[in-house]
């Protein structure tokens, strides 16, 4: 209120108040009548306002992200080479389903939603624990959170090192006897070998967002848990879960989409899709198709393929969470 | 009481173990830098017996780290400046002011956000290519911009979603204009959110490697991680002065991290609470 007051606009609030009301009439329009040629320059550009603030952004999101996604798709339907912009129908897909190397692609996106629950239930066991507080509880989280800034390249060369046949880990590996493992040079290892990194790589990301959910959590209900007496298995099965049900669909959902499209550097740095293309993944196939095999429409129908299996992955887990969390 | 404590402590060895294993390759990639290239060979784990900093000169001038490393700076100083102030202009709209279609652009907006890169690349390329944007620095800066932009976004307009209205209502009182409240009253308040956004965009542009390969084709022009990843070609015998290139390469990182550490959580975590 006493910041209205100094303000020109003033008068016309004054207005409901019993006493004013036989003057506040005459001076209402007074104001309003000189006005509005003013105004009507000054609403016009007001009620435009929203749209230029906005316009820059939703331009360069229109453009640049809704418009090629969108090309994209068309795109996927014409073909390569000779057959440049020319309509093919599925025949891009049909390559790709034939194609050996997308085919272990799809197989390893398999594999990712096999290694999704233990993706999550690392970093979620770890933010229990200090949120719980372990001795220490400040430094871990300060430790395990910093590898999750450091870009994909470093990461994999770091552990280009560190997995090297004769580096570190395969020594350590040996000094309680147990054989050299070529980690990135076995194909039967190596898809593992890059998750693994992925998850060293990335499970502080997801710490700190479960220690977000814990934040909301109602302490009463842990103090409650303790005076029945239950023990830390029990707590986490019937307080803690049901009450961060929410933080846990959002870190499997950002958790599964980090894997389909935020492990390139590493495929890129640490293997090359080798050994014998056991590490493919889609979003490595799409960048080989375009960028060393010149074959944009065949990488576009693999674009639209991984969009598609992301949006199917996404929708049905916030599905079954959200069942799940019903349940509880 | 003492079993709880007990289990405190059982729980306590494995996350110390793991704590090790999250910053053993560090220090492991730091104390290889700062060998001469025959210790390394003759033993790889011992504590180099002197500092070589000649590793990191070699890396720093031979294959053109410099470079890359001002490329990144350029572009990723560009397209955090514009991802704030067209974030913070979008955000401040659709979080405070009233106008026909403000819930359907900001749903447009939060499906743009889960548009992965992978998906539009390729027709993105072209469409630079044919603009003549491609392996240029506004080509990158706008390629970024249109990446993290929805999430700047989002996480603005649920900033200034928190900013009680009265404050812009006493603003528009006071006779400011609906621009004059964003640039003098908004954008000040909204500093802790701009420099969570920031930081955190920095570090994706800064880290970001798919994009600039995509973007930058040409060698000169290469951003620093895309030069971290022709350094193992070079020095496939010179594992030191690798080394050393990847340390180039984190330590802006790092020492914003250890600075920002919490900018950079609040900013991860905006999103999540909010489900």
């Amino acid at each position: 209120m006493t910041g209205r007051s100094p303000s020109p606009v003033g008068p016309a609030s004054a207005g409901p108040t019993g006493g004013a009301t036989i003057t506040a009439p005459p001076r209402r329009p007074q104001p309003a009548r000189p006005s509005p040629p003013r105004n009507r320059r000054g609403p016009g550009a007001e009620r435009l306002a929203p749209f230029v603030l906005l316009a820059p952004a939703v331009l360069i999101i229109v453009v640049l992200r809704l418009w090629p996604l969108l090309l994209g798709v068309n795109f996927s339907f014409t073909g390569d080479g000779d057959r440049n912009g020319m309509w093919v129908g599925l025949a891009n897909y049909l390559t790709l389903l034939d194609d050996p190397l997308f085919r272990t692609a799809l197989r390893n996106v398999g594999l990712l939603v096999l290694l999704l629950p233990v993706a999550v239930a690392i970093p979620g066991l770890l933010a229990t624990f200090i949120y719980l507080k372990v001795p220490g509880n400040r430094f871990y989280r300060a430790v395990y959170f910093f590898p999750a800034v450091l870009s994909p390249v470093i990461v994999g060369a770091i552990f280009n090192l560190l997995l090297a046949y004769d580096g570190p880990l395969n020594a350590a590996l040996g000094a309680v006897g147990l054989g050299p493992v070529d980690w990135l040079g076995d194909p039967d290892v190596a898809i593992f070998a890059v998750v693994g990194v992925h998850i060293w790589a990335t499970f502080g990301m997801a710490l700190v967002v479960f220690l977000a959910g814990f934040s909301t959590l109602d302490p009463s209900l842990l103090d409650a848990a303790k005076v029945d007496g239950a023990t830390l298995p029990q707590t986490i099965r019937h307080v803690i879960i049901p009450s961060l049900s929410r933080t846990i669909q959002f870190v499997f959902v950002t958790t599964m989409i980090g894997m389909l499209t935020s492990m390139f550097g590493l495929l890129f740095v640490m293997t090359g899709g080798g050994p014998e293309g056991s590490t493919y993944l889609p979003e490595y196939y799409i960048w080989v198709q375009q960028g060393q095999f010149n074959q944009p429409a065949l990488a576009s129908a693999a674009s639209t393929a991984l969009f598609l299996i992301m949006l199917v992955v996404g929708l049905a887990q916030i599905a079954v969470l959200r069942r799940a969390g019903k349940e509880e | 009481m003492s079993g709880t404590r007990l289990a405190k402590w059982v729980v306590a060895v494995p996350m110390a173990a793991l704590a090790l294993a999250t910053i053993y390759p560090l220090v492991f990639t730091t104390n290889v830098a700062m060998k001469t290239r025959r210790e390394y060979i003759l033993d790889r784990f011992s504590l180099s017996d002197s500092l070589h900093w000649d590793n990191i000169v070699k890396a720093w001038t031979s294959v053109g780290m410099s470079r890359y490393f001002l490329n990144s700076v350029i572009v990723v100083a560009c397209s955090v400046a514009l991802l704030l102030l067209l974030g913070s202009m979008a955000g401040f709209a659709l979080a405070r002011l009233r106008f026909r279609g403000s819930s359907t652009l900001f749903l447009g907006i939060l499906a743009a956000l889960f548009v992965p890169f992978q998906v539009i690349m390729v027709p993105l390329a072209r469409i630079m290519g044919d603009t003549g944007l491609i392996d240029t620095y506004p080509g990158l800066v706008l390629a970024y911009v249109a990446q993290f932009l929805p999430f700047t976004i989002f996480l603005m307009t649920s900033f200034y979603s928190t900013v009680p209205p009265e404050i812009v209502d006493a603003a528009r009182i006071d006779g400011n204009t609906v621009y004059g409240v964003y640039w003098r009253i908004m954008l000040p308040m909204g500093t802790p959110a701009l420099l969570s956004v920031g930081v955190l965009n920095a570090l994706f542009c800064w880290n970001d490697v798919l994009i600039s390969l995509l973007m930058m084709p040409s060698s000169e022009n290469r951003t620093l991680m895309v030069g971290v990843t022709s350094l193992r070609g070079q020095y496939s015998d010179d594992i030191p002065t690798f080394a050393s290139g990847v340390l180039i390469a984190a330590v802006p990182v790092l020492l914003v991290y250890l600075f920002l550490q919490r900018q950079i959580a609040d900013g991860v975590t905006a999103g999540a609470t909010k489900g």
